[in-house]
């Protein structure tokens, strides 16, 4: 879902490019973030959580807490809700702490 | 009180309004501001300078109502939608209480349009005799609408045309547990366990953070520390004021160690 009225603010969305979610083709907005991206095309869990291993969605949605980290071009950790698409992005649900390879 | 349910007393309001002197000559300003935080565009807003704060930006806002003609500019200038222009002299029984708002659709001039007050409660349905667009920069509208004369420092808000009803605050059904509420994300700790520690006898958020890991985790307690304190503060019967903080120590958002080595992007 994507807010298509507001009363306020306007978006430039940029044009539409295309990234992967596990492998599969996802189509985005240049503008948005990953998370944005992958909840239009909805997709919520973004991983599992360290210790408890319970999916894990978007929690504060600016960077701040841990929730949405994930895999994004092999590296782990990536803060998905503050780092934008890109094309051809390999975005990965993101295990436990994550792996350097 | 204010703080807890975000709804200004009769106190709270006494301190702000104008006389009902000055309300029966003529439209104005009322800012029912009452936090205090760094925002002054009010004062800018007003080419008759009848809106100031007193001391550093922090201060909260004074209208001279004498210097005010009630013409309304400061109203969609406040971030906080704080400010109302009230004009008791609309006609003999009603009052225009000039809103800001900030939803779609808009009501159209003309139209009825449900009145809220300060706490969300429907008042009736009043007409909307005026609706002014902020223009390309400021976007927020401001509405005009003809209330009752004992509704004019009632009303200050309408509800959204065709809105939904009321949502309630929890869907049915829905339960939490200790064990399963999440205190710290990073390291998956939860309220069960952080109430372990403080009936084992931690008493600080540091104590807690080093014999539970809660707050060693990427986000480094930007989310747990003030959970913790919330329930030190509850466990210990003491203002969260009085909850010994943990310590800070840079960097403030998680740095990849090649940055540190190379320089270059965070």
């Amino acid at each position: 879902m994507r807010i298509e009225q507001h009363p306020i603010l306007e978006f430039d969305r940029k044009e539409k490019i295309t990234f992967f979610f596990n492998g599969q083709e996802m189509e985005g907005y240049a503008s948005e973030t990953i998370v944005a991206a992958l909840h239009a095309a909805g997709v919520k869990e973004l991983g599992k959580s360290p210790e408890l291993h319970r999916p894990r969605g978007l929690f504060c949605a600016i960077g701040n807490c841990s929730s949405c980290l994930m895999v994004v071009d092999g590296q782990p950790n990536v803060r998905a809700c503050v780092v934008k698409i890109k094309p051809g992005m390999q975005v990965e649900l993101q295990s436990g702490k994550g792996d350097l390879k | 009180m204010l703080i807890n349910t975000g709804i200004p007393t009769k106190e709270d309001l006494a301190k702000v309004d104008p006389s009902a002197e000055r309300l029966a000559q003529g439209p104005v300003a009322i800012v029912e501001c009452f936090q205090e935080i760094p925002c002054n565009p009010c004062v800018d807003a007003c080419k008759r300078n009848a809106i100031n704060i007193e001391g550093d930006i922090n201060g909260l806002p004074i209208v001279d109502f004498e210097k005010c003609n009630g013409c309304g500019v400061c109203i969609a200038h406040c971030p906080g939608l704080a400010i109302f222009v009230i004009d008791k002299t609309y006609s003999e029984s009603h009052a225009v209480v000039r809103l800001p708002y900030e939803f779609v659709p808009l009501p159209e001039k003309g139209q009825l349009a449900c009145a809220l007050n300060r706490a969300g409660e429907e008042l009736g349905n009043f007409e909307v005799v005026r609706v002014i667009s902020g223009g390309a920069k400021n976007k927020t509208t401001t509405i005009w609408l003809a209330v009752p004369q004992d509704l004019a420092m009632e009303v200050r808000s309408i509800k959204a045309p065709n809105s939904a009803p009321n949502i309630q605050n929890s869907a049915p059904g829905l339960q939490s547990s200790p064990t399963d509420t999440l205190i710290c994300r990073c390291e998956d700790i939860t309220l069960d366990e952080i109430r372990r520690v403080i009936a084992d006898g931690y008493r600080t958020i540091d104590e807690i953070k080093r014999v539970t890991r809660a707050g060693m985790g990427p986000c480094q307690g930007r989310t747990c520390r003030q959970l913790i304190a919330q329930e030190l503060s509850r466990h210990f019967g003491i203002p969260m004021e009085e909850v010994l903080m943990s310590t800070f120590r840079p960097p403030v958002k998680p740095v990849k160690l090649g940055s540190f080595v190379k320089g270059g992007d965070l």
